[in-house]
């Protein structure tokens, strides 16, 4: 019964969509009114339809309901409570029930937020949203419908994948999936403003804010897939280049890349063609991400199952591409005239640069990923490209990339004058060059770290200069020190938002770099009593303990961790559940600021008399976790609503 | 060209860029080699759930189509029983069998699950699990297919569909028994 | 014209991208080979990732050494793999595995990294009553002391 009535409001659901879909370009076209009215309510029907799905989904969930086949896949009697609400998105037809119904709260609050402002846009706005909504529901009632019966009903389920039961995986496909359906918007936008020819500054300025939140979320779910596979895959690493990963990364880059070209485009009324090109590669490659997660075409070790749901988004994704960029072509002169750079040394070409760079790093990561195909087709030999070439082709990039962070905010408009350039580098440069000097005579061999300490150090000098400098013109005018730096922030929160993500994002660099180059990592058989060292730890072995839990065995290793003084007792373990071919590993760790410790219990014997650990010690890994905090601290400040100066 | 004309290049640009990924599709990469591949199939004397007997030597002659199924396993074995079933029907006359061989199950289990499925090829339990051992099987569902000859040719892992067992089956169909 | 200035700009950023991307490729490219492919054309030194079945019965571990022998078959070839460390969770005698690593010179694959195969669609032969898990249980809780 339920599911029937899950199936039914997803059918209704569709409908609805394409019928509001009609009326809101029909209602664009004529300019009547009620037409997009009756879009309107297309569109809040479609949520509430979703939000019932959905909830129809977690019922049968937590009932049990093994007649529903996905929740016979993804739960059994054992599953815990708290597992059987968050696996309803733990595989794929709940993935896209997810996805559609913040696709459907999104196109709420643009109904809500621009339905008064955009006159010229918003329908049109109103009418992409809701075709994008439309084949989403078409893929639930059709290609991977979530409440498929299962006749004859199986007596447990399967039970959800272990490596699901963390909350990392609850919290990851949430802000990464905030993040992808996030930038259906700006994309509605530029349709919109294709359609109706209004490609100027409009679209843009509407959209700054959505891009700016729907990247946040892309960030926050790409961190926090790192710390997933951090703390629970066992391998001490947080990024491997899988193409899974790499589908998430690359429409991050490109909206990285928009949030930078934009404000050329505001100021400068330059690069229109640029954006609206970014934006609909953007949606694309988020559409391309899903298309490969999904369709089996790269083999993953994390890819979901296969059928004809790859055919549906190539599908999607062949229309989308060839709509946008024919819309592109027909409005082709309206986007063409634009202003000329007056020079090389300006802030308008170092953000052309940076756009470059990031388009460069997408297109690397692109071609990396879809290689294995490249080079069967062309020559039917299976090759692949690993981590080194990633890493090798995309550090010089970023390191480019992480310069520019220091010279884009900072430099003048148009044409920097040789006193320009002085009066805001010389001294980010000079501490810059002495920090280098700095860390080479600490023992810094590797010249990548270095390059990247000095870097950075560069870049967070240019912010210091700038807030040092607009600080003490407040304090000249009399203002005190504290409100004055206060007042700062609030007044200008786009810059130093933008300035408080840079500081993130250099954290993070600096992490990855420390943990890239100095952690190290040995493995080794211990006998009870017996220990291994490395680092300055001395980790010990004391015994195996074994346990049954509600769904899986657990035999757990006791280590002893001391590097002089104690630390603690570490206890990696193996979980084994019955429903899973072999054991899940359960890492245990201890974090610092400095450096993680990090224990994978191997193999061991049955009598609990020796055990093999595999023992990382990871330099900086937190500072990954707490560039994310700062970067979330600098995208909250940007995206506050602009204050008016007080008369 | 004509300036105008330019343009149009842009979305035809991402022409080829789809028609490779629509290239990926068709390329499977899933293939598990078996070392059985080639030999003869392990020879096996059961019982049936009905209580007939049931040698691979009978099935000599024929293509024989050898699954390795259980109750418990769902929901890849819930998926291709009614594959299977399909196909016994549509090749029984054609000279193929299709045997179902039960692992590590309760038999009233098993025997529901015949029933739900309405099974009409041969099915039988291996309750030493010897069958199981010899053919190298490592989960269910695991399916054989054996030519004329008795030699194993193909191993397929995973539920089966109608497409996979048409390919599998029709080339060893056109094979003489001798 | 500025024009021109940005265009041999923008064409040398390409060319560069183009020269890391080649040298990228050609040196941390992987060739997919199957055992039988492996025997016909190796070339020692060179990157490989070769997968095939583990064949039963010819896996050794050595725990105090984290010496892991064992044998990759297709059919119709097999190749000796090393490797040293813990076998992954998802590694196992008549399992599939791909293995990365190059072909030594004493004729044996030096396998630097085995690849986790995780196959959605399969179950392991269920022990029912789970009387392997708890023979375990009591062997690390009863006598191990």
């Amino acid at each position: 019964m339920i599911p029937e009535l899950g199936y039914g409001a997803a059918i209704v659901a569709l409908v609805l969509a394409l019928w509001g879909a009609v009326t809101a370009a029909l209602g664009a076209r004529t300019g009547r009114p009620a037409l997009l009215l009756s879009a309107q309510h297309a569109a809040l029907a479609v949520f509430v339809l979703v939000t019932a799905c959905f909830a129809l989904l977690t019922y049968a969930f937590l009932t049990f309901d093994f007649s529903v086949r996905y929740v016979a896949t993804n739960t059994n009697l054992g599953t815990p409570f708290y597992y059987r609400i968050t696996g309803v998105w733990g595989a794929l037809e709940g993935s896209i029930i997810l996805w559609t119904w913040m696709l459907g709260l999104y196109t709420l609050i643009v109904i809500l937020r621009h339905r008064e402002g955009a006159r010229e846009l918003y329908p049109w706005v109103l009418t992409v949203m809701l075709g994008v909504l439309a084949f989403f529901l078409l893929v639930i009632t059709v290609a991977a419908p979530p409440f498929a019966r299962q006749a004859p009903v199986p007596a447990d389920g399967r039970g959800l994948n272990p490596l699901l039961e963390d909350t990392g995986m609850i919290t990851h496909p949430v802000a990464l999936y905030l993040g992808f359906t996030g930038l259906t918007v700006p994309f509605a936008f530029a349709m919109a403003a294709l359609i109706t020819g209004r490609v100027g500054d409009a679209w843009i300025t509407l959209t700054r804010r959505w891009t700016i939140i729907a990247w946040y979320f892309l960030s926050l779910g790409l961190l926090i897939g790192g710390w997933w596979s951090y703390h629970v895959l066992g391998w001490g690493g947080y990024w491997a280049w899988d193409p899974v990963e790499n589908a998430a990364f690359m429409p991050w880059l490109t909206a990285t890349a928009f949030l930078h070209s934009v404000m050329i485009q505001e100021r400068r009324r330059m690069l229109k063609l640029w954006n609206i090109s970014l934006v609909i590669l953007t949606f694309s490659l988020t559409l391309f991400g899903t298309f490969l997660t999904r369709s089996g075409v790269i083999a993953s070790v994390h890819a979901f199952t296969q059928g004809t749901i790859g055919a549906f988004f190539l599908s999607f994704l062949a229309l989308v591409l060839l709509t946008a960029l024919g819309l592109l072509a027909v409005r082709w002169d309206a986007l063409h005239a634009q202003g000329e750079l007056d020079s090389i040394v300006s802030r308008e070409s170092a953000f052309l640069l940076n756009n470059v760079l990031f388009v460069a790093a997408t297109f690397t990561v692109f071609f990396g990923t879809v290689f294995p195909l490249l080079s069967e087709a062309a020559r039917g030999v299976k090759v692949s490209v690993g981590a080194p070439f990633f890493n090798q082709v995309n550090v010089p990039l970023f390191l480019a990339l992480i310069f520019l962070m220091g010279v884009g905010p900072l430099i003048a408009w148009r044409r920097a004058s040789f006193d320009n350039l002085r009066r805001n580098f010389l001294w980010p440069v000079l501490v810059g060059v002495a920090a280098a000097a700095f860390f080479f005579s600490l023992g810094v061999r590797s010249a990548i770290a270095v390059l990247v300490l000095a870097l950075t150090v560069f870049v967070a000098s240019t912010i210091t200069v700038d807030f040092a400098r607009a600080s003490r013109a407040r304090v000249r005018l009399g203002e005190p020190l504290l409100p004055a730096m206060g007042g700062l922030l609030r007044r200008h929160n786009r810059r130093y938002g933008g300035f408080g993500v840079h500081l993130g994002i250099l954290i993070i660099a600096v992490g990855v770099t420390g943990s890239q180059a100095w952690s190290v990592q040995t493995e080794t058989t211990l006998r009870r009593g017996e220990y291994a060292e490395l680092a300055g730890y001395r980790v010990r072995f004391e015994d195996l303990t074994a346990s049954e839990e509600s769904n899986h065995f657990k035999v757990a290793g006791a280590f002893t961790v001391s590097n002089g003084r104690g630390l603690g007792v570490l206890r990696p373990a193996k979980k084994f559940y019955p429903q899973e071919t072999s054991p899940i590993a359960y890492v245990d760790y201890r974090l610092g600021l400095r450096e993680d410790i990090y224990l994978v219990l191997g193999d061991f014997a049955r009598d609990g008399s020796q055990a093999t650990v595999k023992f990382q010690v990871n330099r900086l890994v937190s500072w990954i976790w707490i560039g994310g905090l700062v970067l979330t601290a600098g995208a909250v400040l940007a995206i506050l609503p602009e204050k008016k100066k007080a008369a | 060209m004509s300036r105008r004309a330019w343009r149009w290049l842009i979305p035809l640009s991402a022409l080829p860029v789809l028609a490779l990924l629509a290239y990926g599709f068709r390329v499977n990469p899933r293939e598990i080699p078996s070392p059985l591949v080639g030999r003869p199939a392990p020879g096996f004397a059961l019982t049936t759930f009905d209580g007939a007997p049931l040698t691979l030597e009978a099935q000599r002659g024929k293509v024989v189509v050898v699954n390795f199924w259980a109750s418990w396993c769902y929901p890849a074995c819930y998926e291709e029983a009614p594959v299977l079933e399909r196909s016994w029907r549509a090749y029984r006359d054609r000279g193929v069998v299709v045997v179902g061989v039960d692992i590590q199950d309760k038999a009233e289990a098993a025997q529901k699950f015949i029933r739900d499925f309405g099974l009409s090829f041969p099915n039988a339990p291996d309750p030493t699990g010897k069958v199981s051992v010899d053919f190298g099987t490592y989960g269910v569902p695991e399916t054989f297919f054996i030519d004329r000859r008795g030699r194993i040719r193909a191993k397929h892992v995973g539920a089966l569909t109608d497409e996979v067992l048409r390919t599998r089956v029709e080339p060893l169909l056109g094979e003489p028994a001798g | 014209m500025r024009k021109t200035k940005f265009i041999t700009g923008g064409a040398v950023i390409a060319a560069a991208l183009a020269y890391m991307i080649y040298a990228g490729v050609t040196q941390s490219a992987v060739y997919f080979v199957t055992p039988a492919e492996l025997r016909a054309s190796a070339v020692a030194g060179k990157a490989y990732r070769l997968g095939g079945m583990v064949l039963p019965g010819s896996v050794t571990w050595e725990p105090r050494t984290l010496a892991l022998h064992f044998t990759l078959g297709d059919g119709t070839a097999t190749v000796p793999v090393r490797h040293k460390g813990t076998p992954p969770d998802l590694f196992g005698e008549g399992r599939g595995a791909v293995v990365e690593g190059t072909w030594s010179a004493d004729g044996y694959f030096r396998a630097s990294l085995i690849l986790a195969k995780h196959s959605e669609e399969y179950k392991a032969p269920h022990d029912a009553s789970q009387a392997g898990y708890k023979e375990l249980i009591r062997t690390l809780q009863g006598d191990g002391r």
